[in-house]
């Protein structure tokens, strides 16, 4: 006993530490039980006496991963290109051709963007400060000031994202940094898909632009119009499809313009044929003018690349006027045989003022027009520029643009102090609130890509549980039994090995903040395929020396010698391939070879450790004979 | 209870016909690996892959027709695990999670009488998916190393190679077993994915384990049993560890079944992949590894005389 002494106090001290690792895990499961058994006034009674605990329990708990619970996974990386293309000036046609390389090569090399930055700029032997910074700075300062920008970037997404995440309220959110540029969401228990898409990645770059003078916009129109007609227009990317989509709205387009032309008399001759209208009128046909002449013009929803593409053509750029530029509304404003029609505004191309000097964000219903809203409030410096734009403009019109979509464009009545303003068109509640969220967190730096998106539902995550415990059982039970029949005594001994074994697992995993996976379930099965080996080679070993004739505490002692080597040997390998696992694999992958890992290690103390000193006890109470079976 | 007595089975001496069956399953193997083609699953494709439940599902060809019609030809749909559970998979991905999108409005419009939940959506990207291809190479070929670099350091190189060699066996008549029989049963979805791909590394653990051990009584018998010839001493060492390889391999395999049978429609892939695997590498670390040291050392003595 005094041998063992020691040994004895490290494995009910471990046992003990284990359990306070696994006493929050306990506790939390079963405030939920106790909960699930309470309704209404009773639950929330119970909630707020038990604030803490809970609060405490569910921290420390070992949690369950997207798979079991549900709930979705998002690999996002900045597109920090986006943010070096945007922050350039002096952009021309080589540096749009330099991009578009640049570009390429990012999609598919891992290498650091400026890297492959500054090989394309070498290769063409253009210096940075043609594009960056001044003229006097050498290409090292600029590219390192370019590194610092990009990783700030990167940085603030992050932050933001984790600002817009905890206010769109998810419990135990995770969100993560991985290499340069990517980040990982992970929300459990979230599956509206589309709205966290655009929690996460609505950029939310808000400008309030004014709108041109309708006059010059029909004028320009016109001119368009008139240019693509006299080249006798055809949209030769996609003329297989203009037949297709001009066919739809043939009805629309004379009820659209038969009532009166005051804005425009372009399209004057309704009666004419599509095809004949489409000729005469390439751009008109597409964009039809208000006919109140109040600066906007229809588009059908087929038709919006296609006008889009028009007005970005080199040739119908220049007959623009040089700080016009184009959007379409958010929403579409009517519905004509099923298909939608949205407008058009032509923008004067610099913003008024931006996002940036927004603080505060509501979302409500409108009580006079029953419709959401986001009211915004303004900062100091954005009060004062939004109260002299507003005096400067009075009978404009001034649209909010959000991320490149005109959300409204209201006629500016008169000075507004106190730098107060508010967004209009979303189609619902919802939508507003997504808003208010995005505002008041801020906008991203630089656009954020979709790399990877895995969401699971609640039920599946429910079967994955149930098939988990189901097999985690039956396997613990197919062992235990099979270990009790072939080594009886030994078995026994060899089980409670067993048992303490998958205990360490769960302690480690609750102690290190680990979460539970399908996967990782598995591991522990396999896990309990290892440790049953372990105590087979043991016992084998010790059977062998028993038939020698040896003393049964020889025998022991030789049995657990001779299997060391062999038993520390596989251990080893196998926590390598397991290293190797963590390493290379991801998210579920890792679960597993996480719990493996553990596993492994703890078995090389549950199986060599543990049994030993059963034993070594048991002889030195008396036993003479042990049976292995 | 004892389920073998003292055996004394020269396998060694059969090793030339082991060798054999070794051959003709590596050519089965890489013929249905070369032949068939390896069916990469979402993870090393990239794609948009849903899984949905439905009420009612509808016939899989209607579901098939719906969506050729919205453009995603040659999608891949099936029944999922039990006939309510079907599983699309379209190779396309637009920006954001719009494939999926559409997909399911689509479903809802034609199928108004059938509603469904989605129990998995994923979207990989293309970087993602050539990534994790990547990756999967790099974790075979670093366990692998890591491994021989290992067996050597405590065995013998030779050892550490032999080794090497008996995984690399494992690795391609398994994977020949789970390409020739993946689509067989609606049941049993062995599509190389992520899942598949972590059995297979975890199988190289196990199978070198089972190999250690061999040579770990190969390496200690040689200690005592100086006079005797390699070829007694690793017959000598097979025999005396038969009996714990059989009980172990047994206990794993079921622990496998187990998994197989209950471990639900995630788990089932990898552990029957593992299942296979885990006889192979049994069998391979007596029959491959072993005689291959065996006929190493054999030559290299040659050599020095």
């Amino acid at each position: 006993m005094k041998k063992n002494r020691g040994k004895l106090f490290i494995i009910v001290s471990t046992f003990a530490l284990a359990l306070y690792f696994l006493y929050p895990t306990y506790r939390a499961y079963n405030f939920e039980k106790e909960l699930s058994t309470r309704v209404g006034q009773d639950s929330a009674k119970y909630v707020v006496d038990n604030e803490i605990a809970i609060r405490e329990s569910k921290a420390k708990r070992i949690k369950l991963g997207l798979d079991l619970q549900g709930g979705m996974r998002v690999v996002m990386e900045v597109n920090v290109l986006k943010m070096l293309e945007q922050i350039a000036k002096n952009k021309d046609d080589q540096f749009a051709l330099l991009m578009t390389d640049i570009a390429r090569e990012a999609q598919t090399s891992d290498e650091n963007i400026i890297t492959i930055f500054q090989r394309a700029f070498d290769a063409k032997q253009i210096r940075l400060s043609r594009y960056y910074g001044s003229l006097r700075e050498d290409n090292d300062k600029i590219l390192k000031r370019l590194q610092d920008e990009t990783d700030k970037a990167v940085d603030r997404a992050m932050e933001i994202i984790r600002n817009r995440v905890d206010q769109y309220g998810v419990s135990e959110p995770s969100i993560q940094k991985q290499g340069g540029r990517r980040i990982i969401v992970e929300l459990p228990g979230v599956s509206k898909e589309d709205e966290v898409r655009q929690l996460l990645q609505g950029t939310a770059l808000l400008e309030f632009k004014l709108m041109k003078d309708p006059d010059i916009i029909y004028k320009t129109m016109e001119a368009v119009d008139k240019y693509l007609a006299g080249k006798g227009y055809n949209d030769s990317t996609s003329s297989a499809d203009t037949t297709k989509k001009t066919a739809a709205p043939k009805n629309t387009l004379s009820a659209l313009t038969s009532k009166s032309d005051t804005a425009s008399n372009a399209v004057a001759d309704a009666q004419k044929s599509p095809e004949q209208q489409a000729k005469d009128h390439p751009f008109l046909f597409l964009a039809r003018p208000n006919q109140q002449g109040n600066g906007e013009a229809y588009v059908s929803e087929n038709d919006k690349d296609k006008v889009m593409r028009i007005l970005a053509r080199p040739d119908v750029q220049k007959i623009l006027p040089s700080d016009m530029a184009f959007y379409f509304s958010s929403k579409h404003l009517f519905i004509n045989e099923g298909v939608k029609y949205f407008s058009l505004y032509a923008l004067k191309k610099t913003p008024e003022l931006t996002g940036t000097v927004v603080i505060n964000a509501q979302a409500t219903i409108d009580q006079s027009f029953n419709q959401p809203i986001v009211t915004m409030e303004m900062n100091n410096e954005g009060s004062r520029e939004w109260a002299r734009i507003t005096g400067a403009n009075i009978n404009k019109r001034m649209a909010i643009v959000l991320d490149d979509a005109v959300f409204s464009a209201p006629n500016i009545r008169g000075k507004i102090t106190g730098g107060r303003s508010q967004i209009e068109g979303m189609a619902n509640i919802e939508e507003a609130r997504l808003l208010e969220i995005i505002l008041k967190a801020g906008a991203l730096p630089a656009p954020v890509d979709i790399m990877e998106q895995r969401s699971v539902g609640p039920s599946l995550g429910e079967d994955s549980i149930l098939a988990g415990t189901k097999s985690f059982t039956y396997a613990l039970i197919i062992t235990v039994l099979f270990m009790m029949i072939y080594y009886r005594t030994g078995g026994a001994v060899a089980n409670i090995a067993l048992f303490i074994n998958v205990l360490f697992i769960f302690a480690i995993l609750a102690a290190f903040g680990g979460t539970m996976t399908l996967p990782g379930i598995a591991g522990i099965v396999l896990t309990i395929g290892m440790a049953v080996d372990a105590n087979v080679l043991i016992y084998e070993r010790i059977r062998e020396e028993l038939a020698t004739h040896k003393a049964l505490r020889a025998a022991i002692d030789a049995g657990y010698g001779k299997a060391f080597s062999a038993i520390l040997d596989s251990n080893v390998t196998t926590f390598f391939s397991g290293v190797v696992l963590y390493q290379f694999g991801t998210g579920p992958v890792q679960g597993f070879a996480l719990t493996l890992m553990m596993g492994v290690t703890a078995n090389l103390f549950t199986a060599i450790v543990i049994t030993r000193v059963v034993f070594e006890i048991m002889v030195e109470r008396g036993s003479t004979e042990i049976n292995f079976g | 209870m004892r389920l073998f007595k003292k055996t004394n089975i020269d396998f060694m001496g059969n090793r030339k016909i082991f060798y054999t069956i070794s051959v003709v399953t590596l050519i089965i193997g890489l013929a249905g690996i070369f032949g068939k083609g390896m069916t990469f699953g979402i993870d090393f494709l990239g794609g948009t892959e849903l899984l949905l439940r439905f009420d009612n599902p509808p016939a899989i060809s209607d579901v098939r027709t719906a969506i050729d019609k919205i453009g995603y030809k040659g999608s891949e749909i099936k029944s999922f695990g039990n006939p309510n559970d079907i599983l699309i998979f379209t190779s396309e991905q637009a920006e954001g999670g719009k494939v999926a999108e559409q997909i399911r409005s689509e479903l809802q419009k034609e199928f108004p009488s059938s509603k469904f939940s989605v129990l998995r959506e994923d979207k990989i990207g293309p970087k993602i998916g050539a990534e994790l291809r990547r990756n999967a190479i790099y974790a075979v070929g670093a366990t692998m190393l890591i491994i021989m670099i290992y067996v050597g350091f405590r065995f013998k190189f030779i050892y550490g190679l032999a080794g090497v060699i008996a995984i690399f066996h494992d690795v391609i008549a398994t994977l020949g077993v789970i390409v020739l029989l993946n689509g067989l049963s609606p049941h049993l979805s062995l599509e190389i994915n992520q899942t598949i791909m972590a059995a297979f590394l975890t199988l190289i653990g196990f199978s070198i384990n089972d190999t250690v051990i061999v040579f770990d009584r190969i390496r200690e018998n040689l200690k005592i049993h100086k006079a005797d010839s390699l070829f007694d001493i690793m017959n000598r060492s097979v025999n005396e560890t038969l009996s714990r390889t059989v009980i172990t391999s047994g206990t794993v395999i079921l622990v496998l079944i187990v998994l197989i049978l209950f471990g639900g429609e995630v788990n089932r892939g990898f552990a029957f992949t593992f299942f296979i695997g885990t006889i192979l590498g049994t069998y391979s670390s007596i029959y491959v590894a072993s005689a291959l040291v065996l006929d190493f050392t054999m030559r290299q003595e040659k050599k020095v005389k």
